[in-house]
């Protein structure tokens, strides 16, 4: 055994040397500091005594952990849902062939081109109280008097959904996009001589085939969503608490290291848990299928 | 049948044309071009509402009714921030750190992407999706160790250890982006040139990496960009200095309306080059192989 793991060193010492580097950076870098954050959140904060609950019990009895947990939630739910749907729209109008798509395509990709915290500040002039938003929906008579958008609660959920998905539905434009267009025209040709209409084409040619692309889209936006720290920060970094802002107002704010970790351990264990329960309930539905 | 291409795309398109009815038709048309320049308007008018408020005089915005037309333009808001120190030294912290973070970026994560690319399929994916998993750590998990840790070694405000801190989102993506680029050069390639007397070191550094040179340049503009939006790193680590972004979030965080709008227009002049920029090569698809994994 000694012998072949030397000849193979030997073989390929350029490989290992190659991979060294990256492989050392995300485990010193990456597991390291997430290992570490669990650890202090098992970490008593007086005692030092490990492991123990009390960090999570005391975050659990603060009423903006609960907010921060709910509003984290909520913005993903919403901000998802909003993002797979504009963003299929959106796609598979790129998908026609129609004049000024070119031109179309640049301007629905054109808030990739901007830092999430500037789509923030300019969400932030629509949002405002006194802002274009509310001025729009005064001109149109659907309010009398202006709302508050960025309270806590639904609407504050909703305006940082909406805000965080101008940002990123270009993205999922994209993955949808280069889902469609590898779908081969000749399965829509067999479902035309099948007499089946636009829209039981859509159902059971394009929406099965687009389910990869589907999945990594939403993966993706969904552990994204629960990271939001950006766009919360500069809307109503104190009025929306999320998980992530909460973690840094712990950090800073109060100089609570122990809670700061905890409240990311969570964060990390909802993330975990999504992206678990998603595969277990759309491959079993597949297997189901199939 | 013509209508084909319509049919994979509009679920309503392929109905429409079967009835024959040509107001129906029309009408589809019509809903598809409002719908087009409601979703334009909708991504543009945020953009142009900042670039509005940063040329705008106060009274032009700080009313219960704010105006869509600008009254009294001014310069004002662009002197101030142009004139000031605080934009030359975040300005200058933001692209060191950008590019230092691109480079070291493509540096490490070029060799790995490459000995990935050679493995086994089983292997390959494997490696792939450990790389997507560090995707799942919260930022905040990770930036705030590395803030208590780099506080003790001394790289708090420094553009090195903002650097450092910035390598470790953009790794794994770049590495990501680049297994998928190196796929793509067949190995019959790397063959005729060890038959060619080349070795192992020669061949990757003649034939190789120039064949793959506009992928990794593509790699390192997306780390450059991550680098010069990143708010969540620069918040930890930057205590006393301040990056762009910083400084926008300063602002905002202190209700300046005026300066939160130029800083933020400022930041995104240089991406928004930088995109257009990386778009022709999305169009082209050296990305499509990356996005897809």
């Amino acid at each position: 055994m000694m012998t072949r793991s030397g000849h193979l060193l030997r073989a390929y010492w350029l490989e290992a040397l190659m991979v060294m580097p990256l492989a050392l950076y995300i485990g010193l870098l990456t597991f390291v500091p997430v290992l570490q954050a669990i650890r202090m959140s098992f970490t008593d904060r007086y005692d030092g005594s490990f492991p123990t609950l009390s960090n999570y019990q005391y975050i659990v009895s603060r009423p903006d952990f609960g907010a921060a947990f709910l509003n984290t939630i909520g913005i993903t739910i919403i901000g998802v849902l909003l993002e797979m749907t504009v963003g299929l729209i959106l796609a598979l109008m790129l998908a026609r062939g129609f004049r000024g798509r070119g031109f179309f395509r640049t301007i629905i990709l054109t808030p990739m081109g901007v830092p999430t915290l500037v789509a923030g500040a300019a969400m932030l002039y629509f949002f405002r109280t006194n802002g274009y938003l509310n001025e729009l929906l005064l001109r149109l008579g659907l309010i009398d008097v202006p709302v508050y958008w960025t309270e806590s609660g639904l609407r504050g959920m909703l305006a940082v959904a909406i805000a965080d998905m101008w940002k990123v539905t270009p993205i999922v434009v994209l993955l949808l996009l280069a889902g469609l267009e590898a779908i081969p025209r000749d399965v829509y040709e067999a479902a035309d001589v099948d007499g089946a209409t636009g829209w039981q084409a859509f159902r059971s040619v394009t929406l099965p085939l687009l389910m990869p692309s589907i999945t990594m889209a939403l993966i993706l936006r969904a552990i994204d969503a629960f990271r939001i720290f950006d766009v919360v920060m500069v809307m109503a970094s104190r009025s929306i608490p999320v998980m992530s802002t909460f973690v840094y107002i712990n950090y800073f704010d109060f100089q609570d290291q122990y809670s700061a970790s905890a409240a990311a351990t969570i964060l990390l264990l909802m993330i975990v848990a999504f992206v678990a329960a998603y595969f277990l309930i759309v491959e079993r539905r597949r297997g189901e299928l199939a | 049948m013509s209508t084909h291409g319509q049919a994979i795309a509009h679920p309503d398109a392929g109905a429409g044309a079967r009835t024959g009815a040509g107001v129906d038709r029309l009408a589809l048309r019509f809903g598809f071009v409002v719908l087009a320049v409601f979703f334009g308007l909708m991504t543009v008018l945020p953009l142009l509402i900042l670039l509005k408020v940063s040329i705008s005089s106060p009274q032009d915005v700080m009313t219960a009714h704010p105006p869509i037309w600008i009254y009294n333009p001014t310069l004002q808001h662009w002197r101030n921030i142009l004139s000031s120190d605080a934009l030359w030294s975040s300005g200058r912290h933001s692209f060191v750190v950008a590019t230092g973070t691109a480079a070291l970026a493509v540096l490490i994560a070029a060799p790995a992407a490459y000995v990935i690319s050679r493995l086994p399929r089983g292997w390959r994916y494997g490696m792939v999706l450990a790389l997507l998993f560090t995707r799942m750590f919260p930022d905040v998990a990770i930036a705030m160790p590395v803030a208590i840790t780099f506080l003790r070694l001394g790289l708090n405000d420094t553009d090195l250890g903002l650097i450092l801190a910035h390598l470790v989102p953009n790794l794994p993506f770049v590495a990501w982006i680049l297994v998928g680029t190196f796929e793509t050069i067949p190995r019959e390639i790397e063959e005729a040139s060890f038959v060619d007397g080349n070795g192992k070191v020669g061949t990757l550094a003649r034939v190789v990496m120039p064949i793959a040179a506009p992928g990794i340049a593509v790699a390192a503009l997306f780390a450059w960009l991550a680098s010069w939006n990143d708010l969540v790193y620069a918040i930890y680590l930057f205590l006393g200095e301040r990056t762009l972004p910083l400084m926008t979030f300063y602002y905002s965080n202190r209700g300046s309306v005026f300066d939160t709008a130029t800083f933020a227009v400022l930041l995104t002049i240089p991406v928004m080059l930088v995109t257009l920029l990386l778009q022709r090569y999305v169009e082209s698809g050296t990305l499509s192989g990356a996005i897809k994994g």
